[in-house]
């Protein structure tokens, strides 16, 4: 469900020819898929699971993943990194909760957000370097709790509930935090994505 | 619930935390186009996958990028059909720790994982060892100083076959009807000089249809050689034959 949506946000020129090639299996294509952002998936896996070798092979995983998901869904209108993007994490945060122990159910949804179809129409270049630097401060100017929660959430897979528990925080003050910084970041990131 | 009601969920939603009744909503509406909510949640989708790029920038191996490569098949492209086992054996290797990603998440298939590695590693050495017996084995029969000799032809039901013998290769012995050795018992070929005590040339055993191919690498002195022979031995070889030869193939000198 997801997917086509994620897809949507980033596809340009460039991500669209190697989508056409990854659909005809063009190894080559998978090799330049990587150059462009096999270091982004691996530097955000191993701030989940902190761990290189297992980064390393849950990296592995998701272009495996990608390479085998990417023939039965319609990317000509999507960009490849976001979704990729959400699979790198989807993997990482299964690894956590598996190795924890979690309860799946009880945490992040997350089959539903590398769900394909959901990346559909994505603007182009929307990771690219100057948008990273200003994720970093959009992240930065949030209030350290209100950090927290969304580097909880984002990072480690934590539900409210669980972030509650975790922080010694009433449930309300967490949904408080979570919503008052993900809407600073909206704004900020907002203005971001439309002045590129 | 209307969108108005779901709008402030959207963030939630891509980040997989957004709990019900919102999450069945924003679903629902998604499935069925809302032209409110698809885009609202598009827009929270690039937010959230903007975060990704607020990790600490990190550096994989270089053996990554292979690894990923290999996986899919990639690399066997740069090889020829001679390494063909090799990477066969070497896909089995790739997607045994790309299962054993997986499966290294649950403590009790550690063991079997690192034993199934174990396993195929020993494979992979195993058919190593084998192409290069065959590589051997092809230099010494193609070799144009190679001399041949026939053995077995009077016997009812003997085991049969030739020896190549190539003076600065080596000595390859073929055999067919061998009979199965005991458990504790093993092929040993025998390098017979004229006037001298044989020289042991390496132990094999036969295949269960009784054939067999023994490669023995090395310098042959084809002159001062008057025969190619095998005898049954224990499992340790022996420093002299013990048994009465069961293949006997007499070399002609050229």
């Amino acid at each position: 469900m997801i997917l086509p949506l994620i897809l949507a946000v980033y596809a340009g020129p460039e991500d669209r020819a190697l989508i056409e090639r990854l659909k005809r299996r063009d190894p080559q294509a998978l090799a330049e898929l990587y150059d462009r952002y096999g270091r982004l998936a691996y530097s955000l896996v191993l701030r989940v699971v902190r761990d290189k070798a297992i980064a390393e092979d849950l990296v592995q995983e998701t272009f495996l993943r990608v390479w085998n998901r990417v023939q039965s869904i319609d990317l000509e209108k999507g960009a490849i990194a976001p979704w990729l993007l959400a699979v790198a994490r989807n993997r990482a945060i299964d690894y956590l909760r598996s190795s924890a122990g979690r309860d799946r159910n009880a945490a992040v949804e997350l089959d539903e957000s590398d769900h394909a179809p959901l990346y559909r129409e994505m603007e182009a270049g929307l990771l690219v370097s100057d948008q990273v630097r200003r994720v970093k401060a959009a992240m930065e100017k949030l209030a350290p709790n209100h950090r927290t929660v969304v580097e909880l959430a984002y990072f480690e897979g934590l539900s409210q509930s669980e972030m509650s528990a975790q922080m010694g925080q009433p449930l309300g003050t967490i949904k408080t935090w979570v919503r008052t910084a993900l809407q600073s970041l909206r704004d900020e990131l907002g203005v971001a994505v439309s002045s590129s | 619930m209307s969108c108005d009601q779901l709008r402030d969920h959207y963030e939630l939603y891509a980040l997989g935390i957004a709990e019900e009744p919102e999450r069945g909503e924003i679903r629902e509406h998604l499935q069925r186009g809302c032209e409110v909510c698809g885009p609202g949640v598009k827009r929270a989708l690039e937010t959230v996958a903007l975060l990704g790029a607020s990790a600490p920038a990190a550096q994989p191996s270089p053996q990554l990028r292979r690894r990923i490569l290999a996986s899919v098949g990639s690399e066997e492209r740069r090889f020829g059909l001679a390494w063909a086992p090799v990477w066969a054996i070497a896909a089995l290797l790739v997607a045994a720790a790309y299962f054993g990603v997986t499966s290294r998440r649950y403590a009790n298939n550690a063991d079997r994982l690192r034993s199934q590695s174990a396993e195929l590693r020993a494979q992979m050495s195993a058919q190593s060892g084998e192409i290069l017996r065959l590589n051997e084995a092809f230099a010494i029969l193609s070799g144009p100083t190679t001399t041949e000799a026939s053995f077995g032809g009077q016997q009812p039901r003997p085991p049969h076959g030739k020896v190549f013998v190539n003076p600065s290769r080596g000595v390859v012995l073929i055999a067919s009807n061998l009979p199965p050795t005991a458990a504790d018992k093993i092929y040993e070929m025998w390098l017979i000089p004229k006037g001298a005590k044989p020289v042991p040339a390496g132990l094999f055993q036969s295949q269960v249809d009784g054939n067999a191919m023994h490669v023995r690498p090395g310098i042959v002195d084809l002159a001062s050689t008057a025969a190619v022979a095998v005898t049954v031995e224990n499992q340790a070889g022996a420093a002299q034959p013990t048994t009465t030869p069961l293949i006997v193939a007499a070399l002609v000198t050229p």
